[in-house]
Parts: structure tokens; C-alpha cells; sequence
């Protein structure tokens, strides 16, 4: 969308207009850096008269036509009054954008492909009821809303995701026309606020190196073949198999069974196990894996290089995994 | 079509009465079918709306708007013109309703409304047309308003504040512009009324012509004397001179049915201090000034007639102010040429013998021309001759019927007997029409002159005095020149008779009265200093007050004005706009947060209060007493209920708070 700022890039060098845009895109970052939460003010607000408000410019010139060929001094007076309203509405349309709040509130990770959400908050800012707030990421359909009756209000965006890293959506488009949309008064935010693209899962025939670990022949190790260790307090995340519903039914507090795999029977998805396969096939892999483990509930840990995940199992420990995977060489974008 | 590029519920109805009430004014000049398609269209959209009806299709569309054009050249004769051309946007207008679907759509309609009101101020710029033009104006900008507030659930009356609040905003400003704005004059010419009604005294008498007049209570002129205002018994306002009698009509000699030696006004001896005034006059769409005699003024694009009128070669279409010079007592034409005096004896052969005969005999018996006049005046003095807005048909010979059957007369019925009797008997006469008298404002002393001040008299040319202004009226009615037509048709109770409502008819009711007369006077100072505001008072307003006009203090002014308006503006909009706004209590607290992170302790965003007790309990024990007593008293007093206790709590955290110090 050409209206709003792209990630500066200098990768589309050709040409002076994509030079002019990357200037003018480092200079509304310097303007309005990335941060979290934003409270609007004149550094961030852009505003110019709107296409309408050309119109009602050519109506006005029209009228004062009139009003001089008929040398009618009430046709100059009503032109000078919309005139002047014209003016009044520059601050007014200012005002409806001024002092409002934006707030990052998450954005969820979201496999290639997917539509992810992105939730933010509008605080409102002070008692005046503001009306008419378009917000648009450059991908996302637009959201109309007006703070009169509450004083904030969370919106919910869905954006499609590109490749595994960080899917930065560009900035935020705030836009209002209100109250006469003559003037079109504007920013761009950039919330600082990043989804996690997890690594598109392949699937492999079989988990190299997994087979000599599991010792008796090759076949996948079957779930429940820890030995068991003991109890401990039931926390969140525990599977519901090895709840001790027994203790619980003789009136013991919730407790889960402890099995403890020995170390060279733990499932590890090693990177070298794909070692020769490009870096994303690896991770898609790998993905793959995690994934299928955690349909099995079956614990597992992650090694990669300058990383390691110790084995657990639960939704907390595939997110890690998962997360790992996907920001695996990859750079918070600045 | 997109969800949000549709009207929302509430701005439609905001549309709906905004067009209402730009039609209202209008109604009066259209024909009344253009209501009836006002309404249509209205009903249609409404069916549209509710999801009955469909928008029309692009034939249909086509199809009404021919019937449009054909209706408004049948009712009019023409579709060129200022009121077809009116009534055709006008229509136009009603028919854009169907095609109102999107926003672009009514963008167009409410700009088109805004221009609308301007066609209004072309034909009325009224006082009372104004403020309600005002009015519309606000209701229109409350459409625009509610445009950009989305679909509301209930209608409501926020769009009408805002606009009002905008354009009490816009108003100073748009003085400003108003009174600096150069007047320039017309840079094309552009469509003229065409349809407007003649007003005021027309350019032939016949019977009854000035008796219609009278019926009316609109106000003709105003005039402001500089000095003291002469006797209402002398204000006899000429307009018009009336020397060619034809088939029982005056009328006034054109310019080119006067001799080129004729055509300049002689020579007049004007002596003494002159009387000096001001018109303002309502248009008339016709072109004669109206002033006491003997009248000079030396305004541009006042011409003066060979018969010592004044004139205006354009014809007043809007109201017209002109500055006069009198000299009431000045000789008109002591010496008469020959083609003037054959012109003012004229009479056409063998009409009204009776006359003929009687004027013949007055004059024989009373042997001199001054001698017939007076003659005549005491025979209507005399004889039972009446005053009365209601004289009977005369028909052949009218003349004769008039002095020797029926005897009822209005002003014209006399002044024209008089003249004719006056020809017969060999003096040079002749009809002037204008007004007589006037009602004196206590106000702010103007003179109000109405239509039902119409008059006709006569002037007599006699030798070493010139002409000389006789009122046979006076002869009949002595209370109409003196008290003026309430009083002399009082005990026929015809005065106003049509309009019972006019507030003139209520001059004896004092309060009645004082607010007329206030408002009339408000009108006169409405009328000369706002709607007859032009280049001429621009410049004396500004070097009044600006001493020597230069380009630079120009823009320096409004600049500078518009600043003045516009900061204070900006300062009260932006105050309201602060930030959130936090209480006693949260500001306390933060201020809290605050001391502790001066400490090396710093409260993570999100952290509860309580999470972060136990924190700073555990980084800093020797403050762990303070800390809990704060994280408590903010805790209860944010789920209190009561401004009191929340107040009495912020109080107790400052107390506490310094301990940490």
C-alpha cells in the first residue's frame, strides 16, 4: 500500500522515487519511533485537507462568485462563515486525534500462512468523546470506532503472516475526518509490536538418530515407558495422565506422578540430526517433530546451536520450543 | 458497497430535515409542484431506507429530470433567468434524495444545501431571512456532522451541538473577513430576476392604480434628514410626472418622446440652505428615485429628468440608498417653452364634455389662472365630494361621470379630474405620483414611508411663478396630508382591510407599537450599515479606525485577528486533550512508585501493587512497614465507593509517603 511507510528498506535502490520514499520512511521513523504505547501529539499528527475538503474548496469559490457578481452581502457573509468553519474545523479534526492513547497489547504467534491477531487499546484521553477513528495496519482491513461512551476499547486486527522470524505489520495507520470531513488528519505508529512466525512444519519419514537412542529395534519409543520417580504438587501444565487420581480420591491434595527418563532414553530433536538439509527444511523438520511429540504428550528437548531446551512436555514448553525454532538466526526487528 | 461508505440512520434524518427547512423560504416563489416533488422523493427515500423500494435506475432517473426541465419551462415561460433557474436546482435538489446512497452522495447534497441558502440572499436579504437562513445553515453542518459519527443506536442531539459550537467558533473570524474583504464589482453579468413583481408606483395612473397600493403596509422607503424633519404635511416624495393623458391612463413622457433641446432640466435658482437626506429604498425592479422638490444629488448614476425628477437609468433590483439635496422653496421653469406648455395642454378631443364646459365657465368667473384654481379646489371642498378606498366603476367619460354623478373619489380620481379640468381652462397641468407623508420612527428618526402612502397630486404651471404643487386631495380629505390614510379612512374601516394581521393595523396598542417601531429601526440600521455595505463605507469603516490603508497593514490585520481568534481557540480545544486524566489518589500512588524507583526498586509495567509489595519488602526491609501501609490504603480505597473516602485515602498515602524520605 503505497500510502503508508514500509519498513525502510534500501533493497529497492533503482529509481529516485523509491530513494525519496526510503528518505521520507527514515524520516517519519526519526519523527515517530517505535514504542509500545503512544499518546498522540503534534510531533506524530499529520493533517491536510481531504479529498472532500478540496471539493467543499471549489463549492466555497463558487460562492464567493456569486456573492461578487450579485454583490450581495449575505452570500459574502454565509461564504465567509463556512470560510472560516473550514479553519475551525482544522483544530477540531486536530483535537479528535490529539491526546488519544494507543497501546500495544500482544500480538500472537502464528504459524506461515495463518491470519494472527493483534490486539491493541485505544484509551480515549480526557472526557471529550472522539468520533470516527479509522485504524489500518497496511495489511489488514480497516476498523472504525468511536470512543463517546467508553473511555477505552480494544480492537482486535487479523493480518496474514509471512516467513518464520518476526512479522513486524508496519505501522499503524490512525486516520480521522471528523467532525466535517473536510480535513484528513493523520498518523503512523509504529507499536513496536512483533508476531512470532513459527517455521512452516515438514514432515520427514522418521526422526534421524531417534531410533539408535530408543535401543530395543528401531520402532519409535512408545509413550509411558519412564520409570516412575515419585509425587509432587500438581502445577499447571502437568499432563492429566499422571494426575494421581487415586491419592485425590482418597482425599490427598491434587498431585501428579513424577517419571524421570533416563538421560540417553530422553527424547532429544537435535539440529545436526538433518545436518546437509538447508537451514529452513531443518527448522520445518524440527518444527514437525515438536509438534507430533506434543500430540503424543510425550516430553522432549530441543538442541540448537547456542541453544538447549531440556526435556519437558506441556502447551508452556511446545510455545518455548516452538519460539526457538522460529527466531532461530533471526533479529528483532529495530 | 463498502459498510462504512454508507449513510448512517441518524445523518439521513439530519439530511431529510436540513432540506426541509432550506425549502421552506423558497416556497413562496415556486410552483406549488415543486412541494409535491419535495415530498415524493422524501417518501421514496424513506421506502428505500426501510428496504421497500429500490433506488430509481438510471432511465428513470433520466426520465424525471426531463419532466423536471419541461415543468419548470411551462410554469415559467423560460428556462433562463434567476427564479427558473432557482426553482430547477431547486428540484434537482429534492430529486438528488434518490440517487443518496453513499457518503460522496451526501457530501454533494450538503455542499449543494450551503449554496442553496445563497440563492435565497439573492432574492431577500431581510433581517428576520437571514437568521433563519442561520438556522439552516447550523442544521445543514449538523448533517455533516453526524455523517462522521457512525451508526448511533438512538438519535441524538450531539451533531447539533458541535456544529453549533463550530460555527459560534467561526463566527468572529467571519466578521473580520466580511468587513476587510475588498468589494469588487461584478466580474460578469449573470442571470437577472426576471419574474420579480414591479413594486411601488408604476409608470401609468389609471382608476383604481394607486388605490391597490394602498392596500399594502410594505415599507417603500426609509429616510434619514440630516437636520430636523420637515412637516409630514410637506413630504410629498415625486417619483414620477405624468403629462400625456391617453384613453383614461397617465403615464410619463420616455426619454426619446421628448425633443432633443427638451431633454436637460432647465436652470433652477437654488438659494439658501438646502434639505439634506438619505433614501433607502426597497427594490422596485423599476428605475425613478423618489425625492421632495426641488431635488439634486450629486451621486453617481443619478440622472435627473427635464420634469425635475430623479432617475436611475438601472433599474433597483436590490435595495438602493442615494444621497439628496432639496430646496422645497426653488422656482421650477419660471419661463415655459413652447413645446412644454403645448405638452402640458394637451387633452384628447371630445372626451368628457361636461368638464370641458365647467372648466371653460370657472375660468371665465374667476379671471385669472390662479383664480381657477382655486375655483376648483373650493368646489371639492365644498361640495359633497368623498374620500374612500372604495369608489364606485366609472366607465365612458369617466371624468365627467366622477364631478357630476358619483363624487367618491381616491387621491388618483381627484388629481386627474383636477388636471384635466386645469388643461380644459387653458393652465398647464400635469399628474405627479409618488408618496405623501410617512410615519416618523421615535426610534432612531428616520421617516418609514409605506405603500399605502401612495399618492397623486397635481402641479400648475402659472406665469412669474413657475410650477406650482396643488393637492386636490388636501381640497376633500384635509386629515390625509395632515394624519395620513389611518385617520381619513377611520370611519370607513377599509385601511388594511386585507391584512388583518399586520402589526400596523395595532399602532394603538402601545407595546404592539414600540416593538414594531424598535424593530423597524433595527431593520433601517441592519439594511444600511450590513446589507448596503460596499466599497464606499468599507473605506471610510477602515480609514476611520486604520487611519491610512496600506497592503501591509491589510494582511497585518488579519493575521493578526485571525491569531487572536484561532490561539484561544486551539489552547481551550487542546486543554481538554491532556492525557488521561488521574485522580487524587493514582497520582499519589505513582508518586510512590516513583520514590521507590529512585531506590533502586522499580515497579515493572503490569506489576499489581501487591506483587510488587512483596518485591520491594524483599529488596528494601527497612521500608517493608510503609510499603504495606501504602499498597493497603491504595488497594481498599480503589474498590471504596464514596469521592470521600478515595480523597481521605490519597491524603493518608502522602502522609505515609514521606516516612520514606
Amino acid at each position: 500500500m503505497s500510502y503508508a511507510p514500509e519498513q525502510a528498506s534500501v533493497a529497492n535502490p533503482q529509481g529516485w522515487r523509491a530513494r525519496l520514499r526510503g528518505r521520507f520512511q527514515r524520516w517519519v521513523k526519526r519523527r515517530i519511533p517505535p514504542s509500545r504505547s503512544v499518546t498522540l501529539d503534534q510531533k506524530r499528527i499529520f493533517i491536510m485537507p481531504s479529498r472532500v475538503g478540496f471539493f467543499f474548496l471549489l463549492c466555497l469559490a463558487v460562492m464567493l462568485l456569486t456573492a461578487i457578481n450579485y454583490e450581495n452581502n449575505m452570500s459574502y457573509g454565509l461564504t465567509f462563515l463556512l470560510a472560516t468553519l473550514f479553519i475551525v474545523a482544522i483544530l477540531h479534526t486536530y483535537a479528535n486525534l490529539a491526546g488519544l492513547g494507543v497501546h500495544a497489547v500482544l500480538a500472537r504467534a502464528a504459524f506461515p500462512g495463518q491470519q494472527t491477531e493483534f490486539d491493541l487499546r485505544l484509551e480515549r484521553g480526557g472526557k471529550r468523546p472522539r468520533f470516527d477513528l479509522r485504524l489500518r495496519w497496511p495489511e489488514s482491513s480497516e476498523q472504525r470506532i468511536n470512543l463517546a461512551d467508553s473511555a477505552s476499547e480494544v480492537l482486535r486486527f487479523y493480518l496474514p503472516v509471512g516467513r518464520r522470524g518476526w512479522y513486524h505489520p508496519g505501522r499503524l495507520l490512525i486516520e480521522t475526518t471528523y467532525p466535517l470531513g473536510l480535513l484528513r488528519c493523520w498518523t503512523w505508529v509504529d507499536l513496536d509490536l512483533c508476531a512470532v512466525v513459527y517455521p512452516q512444519p515438514l514432515a520427514s519419514p522418521e526422526l534421524p538418530g531417534q531410533a539408535a537412542l530408543a535401543g530395543d529395534g528401531g520402532a519409535l519409543p512408545m509413550p509411558g515407558s519412564e520409570d516412575f520417580d515419585g509425587f509432587r504438587d500438581y502445577r499447571g501444565g502437568d499432563s492429566l495422565r499422571h494426575v494421581h487420581w487415586k491419592g485425590l480420591a482418597r482425599g490427598q491434595s491434587l498431585q501428579s506422578k513424577l517419571y524421570v527418563a533416563h538421560a540417553e532414553r530422553d527424547r532429544w530433536l537435535e539440529w545436526e540430526a538433518f545436518a546437509g538439509l538447508p537451514v529452513e527444511q531443518r527448522l520445518s523438520h524440527l518444527c514437525y517433530w515438536a509438534l507430533d511429540f506434543d500430540r503424543r504428550r510425550e516430553a522432549f528437548g530441543l538442541r540448537l546451536p547456542g541453544t538447549e531446551i531440556r526435556p519437558d512436555s506441556g502447551d508452556t514448553h511446545r510455545e518455548l520450543v516452538l519460539t526457538a525454532l522460529a527466531l532461530h538466526g533471526v533479529e528483532r526487528p529495530a | 458497497m463498502k459498510v462504512d461508505e454508507q449513510i448512517p440512520r441518524n445523518a439521513l434524518v439530519w439530511i431529510m430535515l436540513g432540506m426541509a427547512a432550506l425549502l421552506a423560504p423558497h416556497l413562496g416563489r415556486l410552483p406549488i409542484w415543486v412541494l409535491v416533488v419535495y415530498i415524493a422523493c422524501a417518501l421514496w427515500r424513506l421506502q428505500i431506507f426501510r428496504g421497500a423500494w429500490h433506488f430509481p435506475r438510471r432511465l428513470v432517473k433520466l426520465g424525471l429530470i426531463a419532466m423536471a426541465g419541461t415543468g419548470i419551462w411551462l410554469s415559467y415561460g423560460s428556462l433562463l433567468g434567476l427564479e427558473p433557474t432557482v426553482a430547477l436546482l431547486l428540484t434537482a435538489y429534492a430529486m438528488k434524495l434518490l440517487e443518496l446512497a453513499r457518503r460522496q452522495d451526501a457530501y454533494v447534497l450538503l455542499f449543494l444545501g450551503y449554496f442553496i441558502c445563497i440563492t435565497e440572499f439573492l432574492f431577500t436579504q431581510d433581517l428576520l431571512v437571514v437568521l433563519y437562513s442561520l438556522a439552516t445553515v447550523w442544521l445543514v453542518t449538523a448533517a455533516l456532522v453526524a455523517l462522521h459519527q457512525g451508526v448511533q443506536e438512538h438519535f441524538r442531539f450531539g451533531p447539533l451541538r458541535q456544529s453549533g459550537v463550530m460555527l459560534a467558533q467561526a463566527f468572529p473570524l467571519m466578521l473580520v473577513l466580511f468587513f476587510l474583504f475588498p468589494r469588487i464589482g461584478p466580474l460578469w453579468t449573470v442571470p437577472v430576476k426576471t419574474h420579480a413583481a414591479r413594486t411601488g408606483v408604476s409608470d401609468n395612473m389609471s382608476p383604481g392604480s394607486i388605490s391597490s397600493l394602498s392596500k399594502s403596509d410594505e415599507v417603500a422607503f426609509r429616510v434619514s434628514f440630516e437636520g430636523e424633519i420637515p412637516p409630514r404635511a410637506n413630504l410629498y416624495w415625486r417619483g414620477l410626472v405624468m403629462s400625456r393623458l391617453q384613453q383614461g391612463t397617465w403615464s410619463a413622457f420616455n426619454y426619446y418622446d421628448v425633443p432633443a433641446a427638451e431633454r436637460r432640466a432647465a436652470e433652477v435658482a437654488t438659494e439658501g440652505e438646502p434639505l439634506r437626506y438619505s433614501v433607502l429604498m426597497m427594490p422596485t425592479q423599476q428605475n425613478w428615485l423618489y425625492s421632495l422638490r426641488y431635488a439634486e444629488s450629486s451621486q453617481a448614476g443619478i440622472m435627473q429628468a427635464p420634469d425635475f425628477r430623479l432617475f436611475r437609468p438601472v433599474e433597483i433590483e436590490e435595495q438602493y440608498r442615494y444621497q439628496v439635496r432639496s430646496w422645497p422653496q426653488a422656482a421650477l421653469e419660471p419661463v415655459l417653452s413652447d413645446w412644454r406648455r403645448l405638452a402640458e395642454l394637451r387633452l384628447p378631443d371630445s372626451e368628457n364634455p361636461r368638464t370641458r364646459a365647467l372648466a371653460l365657465q370657472l375660468r371665465e368667473e374667476a379671471g385669472s389662472d390662479a383664480g381657477l384654481v382655486e375655483a376648483v379646489l373650493a368646489r371639492f371642498r365644498e361640495e359633497s365630494f368623498v374620500y374612500t378606498l372604495q369608489p364606485p366603476l366609472l366607465g365612458e367619460n369617466a371624468t365627467d361621470q366622477f364631478l357630476f354623478e358619483t363624487r367618491r373619489g381616491f387621491c388618483e380620481h381627484y388629481a386627474s379630474a383636477f388636471v384635466t379640468l386645469m388643461r380644459a381652462g387653458g393652465v398647464p397641468a400635469r399628474v405627479v405620483a409618488g408618496y405623501q407623508g410617512g410615519e416618523v420612527n421615535p426610534v432612531n428618526r428616520t421617516v418609514i414611508v409605506h405603500q399605502f402612502d401612495a399618492h397623486a397630486w397635481a402641479e400648475v404651471w402659472l406665469e412669474g411663478e413657475g410650477w406650482r404643487r396643488v393637492d386636490p386631495t388636501a381640497a376633500v380629505s384635509p386629515s390625509r396630508i395632515e394624519q395620513g390614510l389611518e385617520q381619513a379612512l377611520a370611519g370607513e374601516g377599509s385601511f388594511l382591510a386585507d391584512s388583518p394581521l399586520s402589526p400596523l393595523r395595532y399602532r394603538r396598542v402601545d407595546w404592539i407599537n414600540s416593538l414594531r417601531l424598535r424593530y423597524d429601526a433595527l431593520t433601517y440600521r441592519w439594511q444600511s450599515w450590513v446589507v448596503g455595505f460596499n466599497s464606499e463605507n468599507q473605506l471610510q469603516l477602515l480609514q476611520r479606525y486604520l487611519g491610512e490603508l496600506t497592503a501591509q497593514k491589510f494582511v497585518l490585520i488579519l493575521l493578526g485577528s485571525g491569531l487572536l481568534v484561532l490561539l484561544p481557540l486551539a489552547a481551550w480545544l487542546l486543554r481538554q486533550r491532556g492525557g488521561a486524566t488521574l485522580d487524587g489518589l493514582s497520582r499519589e500512588y505513582l508518586a510512590f512508585c516513583a520514590q521507590l524507583a529512585r531506590r533502586g526498586v522499580e515497579r515493572a509495567p503490569g506489576e499489581g501493587p501487591r506483587d510488587f509489595a512483596r518485591r520491594v519488602a524483599a529488596a528494601l526491609p527497612a521500608h517493608a512497614e510503609v510499603v504495606a501501609e501504602v499498597t493497603g490504603l491504595y488497594e481498599n480505597a480503589q474498590y471504596a465507593a464514596s469521592r470521600d473516602s478515595r480523597r481521605d485515602a490519597a491524603q493518608r498515602i502522602r502522609r505515609s509517603r514521606r516516612r520514606l524520605r
